[in-house]
């Protein structure tokens, strides 16, 4: 593709012209209703704009610190409502850090299905949307049927279909369900059945290519130093995956791919995207081979999780315990922790202050989508006005975990 | 000009703006709203209900279908008399349409009941027959067994036993089955209080239209009220004039009184017959106006959308508007361009610019898509630019500019603008129908009949009368007008928008160019054809006539496929069942059931 014929300079024309100033959001279709961006216009092409965030801030990481360590798994659940499973997982996966425990063999290949299952439904809604923002509309219905699919998957395992606060300190709320495997199975292999006809409509049409190739490019250093992780990192050719550098959970133990793109453009972006769905399903499908069909789902530790309510309702014991936890929450030792895992946009990480009461000091979020939004002014200078639309959506700013 | 004809001008605009404009409109609005709720698994358009009470909704079902049924019996009785091979003609009809009526019935009632359930032990014989699938296979079958004895046993005694018995049962066979279908739906009325009239959902774009008229006519408050208000008039009107020069059938012929004028007493005879090629004295043209300049109107018209989208993208007071408003006339100006030039091609070939001659030229020689395949692509690209839909909605954008010119426009305005694009939409079918694709002309049908030859080997011949040639006329271009729309709508489903850059390089770089390049292969090969011997050009006439050939041959077996696929069960990706879905079927519903009337 060509660039854009950029060859005019208005004051050839003789006609006394000035940029015009556009103010794009917070409500506009393209902004996804939670950022600004003041773009100076010389007829379609950017001149300079002035990204804005901070208009879903909702002050999560000061509510973390009212309540105990459990109450904040539903906080880190709206922090990312595309993907909310990884939230979940990551602030479990650090407060365990904290408390010095890993979980049984059984929730940890739980844990790793259900946030594959929520990283497929993550890139599955941002290159939909992105397809749909475009115009194609069909795919973004197709994909997000398939979503809803995984989405059903959740609904039967924990009961709500998007903010899920499933996961607990030392385990999951509930074990697997009986129709868990088979109901994955048969969900991804549909997912991939979907993908692959979006695929195919998709990256064989020219408009399409046109409109992401060689648009939006950043430099691998570039993005680098703008702390850029996941898919819009591995899109400048960094190969980082959080899953492979510094493998959590039972991720060592898995064969999957990291792909990368070479141009760092929107377009690689997106094809990055498509092709982690694959891999998940490829991790999903191990996953799901090696996960026991029974054994604890949490660990078996009385100050860390309730006992059970038949026990609750019987026995004082129990009952003293579970008011214990409940009441004062679960007591993280003293000190700090940085823990970070792979998030649907990159790397995610939670870095936890504890004194010791049974409330959180600090509850850091090092949300990926922040850092990348950064990016933003940077990649559609310059560009033109339709550009926004594939640079904003390749980049998937998820409003909640970028303003909190 | 007479009353008569008066009248009748007044008619076909009629005609043209509700079939063609405010029908095809309406129906696409109607697909747009189906394909979105199909995909989602949601309900669609079907939601548009007008609630009838149950008596009239019953006399609704009953009345016609005995006015159908007693004149089916009448018309039995009124060719008793007939002998001979009219004879065996009316029987041969009359069997085919008790066949059709007998398995359409099976099919609708075997459908209700498995939607609705068992009720009755007829219910339950529906039922016992199984997937309302058999119905249409034993249809055609049916078809099949009546069609066989005319071909086989013509004149043997057999033969006319089973065409006495054809001629004498079939009328009463169909009357009592109407009535019986009737009945049926009448008492399955009888349980409710009140009926929905929904009519597959085609009355939503209607409740649309109604329910736009009501809403805030918002103007914003620094815009210029007087070229806000004008430019939904300036963008709509255009578009439901254009159509007006389009024939949309052959002309209608009838017997010459003394005068050699159309009165009210010809109007009723209609001539039985027409020769081919022949032309009649007193005709009615199936077209509002005949004017000379035919295509030159469509675009002077077409060109004044252009001030439509400006007007309203510069009075709205709106950056985003301002912005829409000069894309669409950008846009527009370009496309207008590889616009005109396209038909220079196809105005060498028919040597006018009139739509009427045009089509007449493309039914005695060959189609225009066959003459002219270049620019038929081009135009039609050209054209769904003019029309601003996706890939070319750059004007809207409503992911980059909110809603480009229309911004500021709320209410009917806004529908206004809605609309005129669907009709843009119709206008581009009418317009490749008419210039590429054959307008009303159907392959091997003559003015007498369909005669069915290659070069000078007559393959098949079959005598109609007049009127049903050219009613087959008017049918075969309003099929081609729906298949070329619901074609534009599978683009606008399918892909995505163009970048502005993009266009204008698709616009100067690419189609302007191919354009000039068709005129200049246009002119050479038409020099060509005018030197060329004897030979040449009676191998010419083969190809052409293979072409209709190729044509007939493509629509049979488009049409075959197309039933095939309506008839292939759907699959479904088996999936456990989660327990939110046995909760649903517990409390009598599951997530794809129907919402209850």
């Amino acid at each position: 593709m060509e660039p854009a014929d950029r060859t005019i300079d208005e004051s050839e024309l003789g006609l006394p012209s000035e940029p015009m100033l556009l103010n794009v959001g917070p409500s506009h279709p393209a902004m996804h209703g939670t950022v600004r961006l003041v773009v100076e216009l010389s007829g379609e092409r950017i001149l300079r704009a002035d990204v804005q965030v901070g208009y879903l801030h909702r002050g999560f990481e000061k509510m973390c610190e009212r309540g105990t360590w459990s109450q904040c798994f539903p906080y880190v659940d709206r922090c990312n409502y595309v993907s909310p499973m990884l939230n979940n997982v990551g602030f479990a996966l650090a407060c365990e850090k904290l408390l010095g425990v890993e979980v049984p063999e059984r929730c940890q290949w739980y844990r790793m299905v259900l946030g594959e299952l929520a990283r497929i439904a993550d890139h599955l809604t941002c290159t939909a949307a992105m397809a749909m923002e475009l115009g194609a509309f069909t795919p973004y219905l197709w994909m997000v049927r398939a979503r809803d699919m995984i989405w059903d998957v959740f609904e039967e395992e924990c009961g709500a279909r998007l903010t899920h606060s499933f996961g607990r300190v030392g385990g999951m709320a509930h074990p697997p369900t009986s129709t868990f495997k088979e109901h994955t199975a048969s969900v991804i292999a549909h997912v991939l059945r979907l993908l692959d006809e979006v695929s195919r409509l998709l990256l064989n049409n020219r408009i399409f290519l046109d409109r992401l190739q060689n648009v939006g490019r950043i430099s691998a250093e570039d993005a680098i130093s703008l702390g850029w992780t996941g898919p819009a990192l591995r899109g400048c050719g960094v190969p980082y995956d959080v899953r492979k550098a510094h493998p959590y959970l039972r991720y060592g133990e898995v064969d999957f791919d990291v792909p990368v793109g070479t141009a760092g453009d929107c377009f690689d972006r997106y094809v990055v995207r498509l092709e982690e769905v694959r891999q998940s399903a490829r991790i999903i499908e191990q996953a799901l081979a090696r996960l026991p069909d029974d054994g604890p789902i949490s660990i078996d530790d009385p100050r860390v999780m309730l006992p059970p309510k038949s026990e609750v309702y019987a026995t004082i014991e129990a009952t003293i315990q579970h008011f214990k936890i409940v009441m004062e929450g679960l007591k993280l030792p003293t000190g700090e922790v940085y823990s970070y895992t792979e998030g649907g946009n990159g790397e995610l990480g939670f870095y936890l202050v504890s004194d010791g009461s049974g409330t959180p000091y600090r509850v850091r979020i090092r949300p990926p989508s922040f850092l990348i939004t950064a990016g933003l002014e940077r990649l559609i200078t310059g560009e033109m006005m339709a550009d926004v639309v594939p640079c904003f959506g390749s980049l998937n700013m998820i409003g909640g975990e970028c303003d909190r | 000009m007479n009353w008569v004809e008066f009248t009748l001008d007044a008619a076909k605009a009629v005609f043209v703006v509700a079939v063609l404009s405010l029908g095809i409109g309406g129906l696409l609005t109607w697909a747009d709203r189906r394909q979105g709720a199909m995909i989602q698994d949601r309900i669609g358009p079907n939601r548009a209900v007008l609630w009838l009470p149950k008596r009239l909704a019953q006399a609704l079902a009953l009345g016609p279908a005995l006015l159908v049924a007693a004149g089916m019996v009448a018309v039995a009785l009124v060719s008793r008399s007939l002998a001979g091979e009219a004879r065996t003609e009316r029987a041969f009809v009359f069997g085919h349409l008790a066949v059709l009526l007998v398995w359409l019935t099976g099919l609708s009632v075997s459908r209700v009941v498995a939607a609705r359930g068992v009720r009755s032990s007829f219910d339950a014989f529906v039922a016992w027959i199984g997937d309302s699938r058999r119905f249409f296979f034993a249809g055609l079958v049916a078809h099949g067994l009546v069609a066989l004895p005319g071909m086989t046993l013509r004149g043997t005694a057999v033969g006319h036993h089973l065409r006495e018995f054809a001629f004498g049962g079939a009328p009463f066979v169909f009357a009592l089955v109407a009535v019986f279908g009737a009945v049926y739906a009448a008492l399955a009325m009888e349980r409710a209080d009140k009926v929905g009239l929904r009519i597959a959902g085609l009355l939503h774009p209607a409740a649309d239209g109604l329910k736009t008229l009501f809403k805030e006519d918002f103007v914003p408050p620094n815009a210029d009220r007087f070229l806000h208000g004008l430019a939904p008039i300036v963008t709509f009107f255009p578009a439901l004039v254009l159509l007006a020069v389009v024939p949309f059938g052959d002309t209608l012929c009838f017997a010459p009184n003394a005068a050699g004028v159309l009165d009210w007493a010809s109007l009723l005879e209609p001539l039985a017959s027409v020769p081919a090629g022949g032309t009649c004295e007193v005709g009615v043209r199936l077209q509002v106006v005949d004017l000379n300049i035919g295509l030159l109107y469509v675009f002077a018209l077409s060109g004044t959308g252009i001030v439509g989208a400006a007007l309203a993208g510069w009075s709205s007071d709106n950056k985003y508007s301002l912005l829409g408003g000069l894309r669409a006339a950008s846009q527009m100006v370009s496309y207008e361009v590889t616009l005109g030039l396209t038909v220079v091609g196809a105005l060498m070939i028919y040597g006018t610019p009139r739509f009427g001659e045009m089509v007449a030229w493309q039914a005695t020689h060959a189609w225009g898509i066959f003459t002219q395949p270049l620019a038929a692509i081009l135009f039609f690209t050209a054209a769904i630019a003019e029309s601003k839909r996706i890939p070319f909605d750059l004007p809207e954008g409503e992911s980059e500019i909110v809603a480009g010119y229309f911004t500021e426009y709320s209410g009917m305005k806004f529908t206004m603008f809605f609309f005129s694009e669907y009709v843009a939409v119709a206008t581009i079918g009418v317009l490749m129908t008419t210039v590429f694709f054959g307008g009303w002309h159907v392959p091997f049908l003559d003015r007498d009949g369909f005669r069915v030859a290659i070069g000078e080997s007559v393959v098949a011949q079959q005598a109609l009368s007049h009127v049903v040639v050219v009613l087959l006329g008017v049918v075969a271009f309003l099929g081609k007008v729906i298949l070329l729309c619901m074609l534009q709508l599978t683009i606008r489903w399918t892909l995505p928008r163009l970048r502005y850059d993009h266009l204008m390089r698709l616009g100067w770089r690419l189609l302007l160019p191919a354009s000039l390049v068709n005129i200049l292969l246009t002119g050479l090969v038409l020099l060509a054809v005018e030197g060329a011997g004897e030979q040449i050009l009676a191998a010419l006439a083969v190809l052409v006539d293979l072409s209709m050939a190729a044509l007939a041959v493509g629509a049979l077996g488009a049409g075959v496929a197309l039933v095939s696929y309506w008839l292939r069960p759907v699959r479904r990706t088996r999936m456990p069942r989660t327990s939110a879905v046995r909760l649903a079927e517990r409390l009598g519903g599951t997530r794809t059931a129907r919402m209850g009337a």
